[in-house]
């Protein structure tokens, strides 16, 4: 088999202790045991690095870890040559990100000239510091400032920029000088991304960034995985910046992710809410494929093989008995059994956001409608904001219902806290009440737990959920409450949607597949762009199947290039 | 409802055919359980009061599609602050699904998908020209003044401490009492310099070992310091063939020491804290105010000079007064010199300009060395006209003369390259910002 070098970039994530998607990069790499990883971590923070990393599988050969938080000047000071060297790529980057209608990278907004300055002055920074160092100094100097001057005072800069005063350009710079960090690493060399044969970009942004210069400078291919997208985070999060800043960050940000797209090999965005705005960045269709993440579905089989076996009178003893078996002594009650009114469970981290106060408004409704209904609201809140909305609730809940209370607050953090699998199998309907979600991991558990679900139409729920469960709008407390009535009144409907729902999941959402993708992207990738691997095999002493034959078919005219 | 709502409506339940539709999930008509977000604003009646902070989006845009009105307008309404601020069409966006609009949602405005939606929103928003109220963002405060203030005072109070304690001993616990107040006072001084505006924190400098003085350029500082303390002293006693004992911590011994340029300079951290906290925000207002690096460049020098000349005349009168509650012969203007070599030397260090403070304290201090050394030099048989310019300056100005001339020529060198660095705009540049983490 095609044993596959991958360059793995990450930044403020895997292989560190406290990082974002460390899980989902852990079972990749543990996953893929049949390839060679090498790992190449930015970290973010301080906190982040003292933390220390999680446990690496022996396939991952090498770690190289740099920050991004910080960065040391070397020392070296650039002569009359580099200086006007810098001085020039600088001003076209910074004229990149002024240049044309502001900050609006989707198709045909942009003309073609425009993206070749951003690119090429892009990648002369990055050979300068390869070759003479001393990016940081450069990028921190009055030169730079003075370029991002000029290019804001020139005619046809956008309204916004030409407001820009001086503390303004002083924070694009040090912004600019932040992001261009990964410029000056050392990674770059034969050994190191140079003799890996694909790079895989655990994110966009800036931890592509390695993977764009690894491909200018050894034509390494490069796949890039988005969970999320980094432009729509930096939107959110500069909202506070002046407009002048905001307008110079969202162009670089913009070109930086168009030039990730465009360079990319293959994309593989993790829903379709990031897949629309990667085309929307200028991704091309053809090299786009959607990756589902993957969960483990393993603690959910035990609810979710029971909840199969009870939609047919036929399964019932199959079920019941397959679930003790994976269970063990520990026996789940399933509270609604066909004949009670039915409980409605939430699960999640407790936060505004989440839109509590429509779910115990549409519950009111449903009590009035479904009387013995009950409402579990499983959750944690770690932060102060998420422990004052929790607060809010449980008062708002207490004001709803007088008397005996049908809502019931579980803290999952705590250390009684009951088993997750345990909370779903106990719910008639899984509910998501959310205003603002992105991969709703909660549905996709009660799916492996074979339950219906009844969510808001919000991020990548409509997709997840396909025909299997009831979407409403969000922010509806009436159409919550109507959807949840129907769905508590027809068991067999229940059932229905809970088998279908668990067989979507298993298919789609499982470790399994998120693993079988990657595997099957890398060998197709690597297979694409075969240059390297076949120049270096006939260099070397033959070997026989060393490469396949498809390879050499496939890559002819590269291997030419190459050599 | 219409029939768009419906459309949206079949693509949300998906494969379920026995769906909600029938719910009146979006009745137009705000109901009676309203969610707690919208703050009791009836948003049916009136979508345009409501806030961004709860669009409520699915009542209102339905009930705008109903009236026939134009309800890209009202969503509008509803998002105003973000239309008028946003910088491009994906801000808004952004914005947008962040309150919960998604495609679906934009199918009602009859548009394809939020990118659209959002772009028309940006198209038709009418943007106010930029407040210039709105002077860009309030200047990084540091910590709170009481806390540097107290700091930057621990230095002038140890010293007074340990002068004191100096006059009320003799013999050899005064050697003990002068080794601990010392030590004291270096400790303040460090403590002084590490935090507040005589730091560097908070600022992104473009030095190899940024935050911290080169030891070098901090030992010859003390230098100079320590030739304040006994350098005249001993200039004079070298010259009248002296000195036979090593100082006593007297002023009337065999090698006098001056106890007023010490304390005068411990005090002054005082006005140095506050003089460099001065430059900080005045820099901080230039910044964000100035239109351009070179009318940045233009106030910052002024700005400079002012301070440097507040801190001298601070310095001066500082020693004007130690030198009467002491009883002391001293000449304020060399420590007023000294002092204002150390303030520029401090600026132009925590500003990431290690080199040069570093090279002219080393100058001053091999000058002062060296008419030391010339001094003595000049007793050698045959060598006495080594001493003749030390001799010539100290006969026509006082044995003073030497630190002061020392002194104000680094300081006047310093002064000079610091008006052309500081007032580059990349000297003060912030720290860079955390990168973007929600992901």
């Amino acid at each position: 088999m095609l044993r596959v070098r991958i360059g793995l970039l990450t930044e403020g994530g895997y292989p560190y202790a406290r990082g974002e998607a460390r899980l989902w990069c852990d079972r990749l790499v543990r996953g893929l045991g049949q390839h060679e990883f090498r790992l190449y971590a930015l970290s973010r923070d301080r906190e982040q690095e003292r933390a220390g990393w999680v446990d690496v599988p022996a396939q991952v050969t090498q770690v190289r870890t740099a920050p991004l938080w910080t960065a040391e000047v070397d020392g070296a000071w650039y002569g009359r040559r580099a200086r006007r060297r810098f001085a020039e790529h600088y001003g076209d980057l910074a004229a990149g990100l002024c240049a044309g209608p502001a900050g609006a990278p989707g198709q045909g907004a942009r003309s073609p000239q425009e993206a070749d300055r951003f690119r090429s002055a892009l990648y002369g920074l990055a050979e300068l510091a390869r070759e003479e160092g001393g990016m940081v100094a450069a990028l921190r100097s009055e030169e730079a400032v003075r370029a991002l001057e000029r290019v804001c005072r020139a005619p046809g800069a956008p309204r916004a920029a030409r407001e820009a005063r001086v503390t303004d350009l002083l924070l694009v710079g040090a912004h600019l000088e932040q992001a261009l960090r990964p410029l000056s690493l050392d990674w770059y060399a034969e050994g190191e991304l140079g003799s890996v044969d694909l790079c895989h970009a655990a994110a966009g942004g800036l931890a592509a960034l390695p993977g764009l210069l690894a491909r200018h400078f050894h034509g390494v291919p490069l796949v890039v995985t988005e969970y999320g997208v980094p432009l729509r985070a930096h939107y959110l999060g500069s909202a506070d910046a002046p407009p002048a800043v905001r307008a110079l960050l969202a162009a670089f940000h913009g070109r930086l992710a168009a030039e990730v797209y465009r360079s990319a090999a293959m994309l593989t965005p993790g829903n379709t809410h990031v897949r629309r705005w990667q085309e929307r960045c200028g991704a091309d269709r053809s090299k786009v494929r959607t990756v589902y993440p993957g969960m483990s579905a393993a603690r959910f089989a035990a609810a979710g093989e029971r909840a199969g076996g009870r939609s047919g009178a036929a399964h019932m003893a199959n079920g019941a008995h397959m679930a003790d078996v994976a269970d063990g002594a520990h026996v789940v009650h399933a509270a609604d059994g066909g004949t009670g009114p039915g409980t409605l469970v939430w699960v999640g981290r407790i936060e505004p956001s989440k839109d509590l106060v429509t779910l115990l408004h549409a519950f009111a409704a449903v009590r009035q409608r479904v009387p013995g209904a009950r409402l579990r609201i499983a959750g944690s809140a770690p932060d102060p904001e998420g422990a004052a909305y929790l607060l809010h609730c449980e008062e708002l809940a207490g004001r709803l219902f007088q008397g005996d209370p049908p809502v019931e607050f579980v803290d999952m953090s705590g250390p009684a806290a009951p088993g997750l699998a345990d909370v779903y199998a106990r719910g008639a309907v899984i509910v998501l009440s959310s205003v603002v979600e992105g991969f709703p991991v909660s549905v996709v558990e009660a799916m492996f737990s074979g339950r219906a679900t009844v969510s808001t139409d919000v991020g990548a729920v409509v997709e997840v959920v396909g025909g299997t469960g009831l979407v409403v709008p969000p922010r509806d407390p009436r159409a919550l409450a109507d959807a949840c009535v129907a769905l508590l009144r027809d068991p067999a409907r229940r059932d229905r949607l809970g088998a279908a729902a668990r067989a979507r999941a298993m298919e789609l959402f499982t470790v399994e597949q998120n693993v079988a993708a990657f595997h099957r992207i890398y060998l197709e990738v690597a297979g694409r762009c075969p240059a390297r691997r076949i120049a270096e095999a006939d260099a070397a002493e033959p070997r026989p199947f060393a490469v396949p034959a498809e390879l050499r078919v496939a890559g002819a005219e590269s291997v030419e290039v190459t050599r | 409802m219409n029939g768009l709502d419906k459309r949206a409506r079949a693509a949300q339940g998906g494969g379920d055919p026995s769906g909600t539709g029938s719910s009146g999930v979006s009745s137009g008509v705000p109901s009676g359980v309203s969610s707690g977000v919208s703050s009791g604003v009836p948003s049916g009646a009136s979508p345009g009061v409501s806030s961004v902070v709860s669009p409520g989006v699915s009542s209102g845009s339905s009930s705008g599609v109903a009236s026939g009105a134009d309800p890209v307008k009202a969503l509008m309404l509803r998002h105003r602050e973000l239309c008028e601020r946003a910088v491009d069409p994906l801000e808004i966006a952004a914005g947008l699904e962040a309150h919960g609009v998604t495609d679906r949602t934009a199918a009602r405005f009859r548009h394809r998908d939020v990118f659209s939606l959002a772009e028309e929103m940006y198209a038709r928003a009418g943007r106010p020209d930029e407040e210039e109220g709105a002077a860009g963002p309030s200047t990084p405060a540091g910590p709170p003044p009481a806390r540097w203030a107290l700091r930057s005072l621990l230095p002038g109070a140890l010293c007074v401490g340990a002068v004191a304690a100096l006059r009320w001993t003799t013999g050899e616990l005064r050697l003990v009492v002068a080794v601990l107040g010392l030590l004291a006072v270096v400790g303040a001084v460090r403590l002084a310099l590490g935090r507040g505006p005589l730091s560097s924190e908070g600022r992104s400098v473009p030095g190899p070992h940024d935050w911290r003085t080169p030891p070098g350029a901090r030992t010859w500082a003390y230098l100079l310091v320590g030739y304040a303390l006994m350098g005249d002293g001993l200039l004079h006693t070298g010259l009248v063939g002296g000195p036979d004992d090593l100082p006593d911590g007297g002023q009337y011994g065999d090698w006098p020491v001056t106890l007023t340029p010490l304390l005068a300079l411990g005090l002054s951290c005082v006005p140095a804290a506050w003089t460099a906290h001065l430059f900080r925000t005045g820099v901080g207002r230039k910044l964000a105010g100035s239109r351009g690096l070179e009318e940045f460049a233009a106030t910052a020098r002024p700005l400079l000079l002012g301070v440097v000349a507040v801190h001298l005349a601070a310095v001066s009168g500082l020693s004007v007064l130690c030198a009467v509650l002491l009883d002391e012969h001293s000449t304020p203007a060399a420590t007023a010199a000294l002092g204002a070599l150390l303030l520029i030397a401090r600026l132009l260090t925590v500003h990431g300009f290690t080199h040069a403070p570093g090279v002219v304290l080393r100058a001053v201090g091999w000058t002062e060395i060296a008419s030391v050394c010339l001094v003595f030099a000049g007793r050698l048989p045959g060598c006495g006209v080594l001493a003749g310019p030390v001799e010539t300056v100290v006969s026509v100005w006082g044995e003073h003369a030497v630190p002061l001339l020392a002194c104000a020529a680094g300081a006047l060198v310093l002064l000079v390259h610091a008006c052309r660095r500081l007032a580059l705009a990349s000297a003060h540049a912030p720290a860079a910002p955390r990168p973007p983490s929600d992901r």
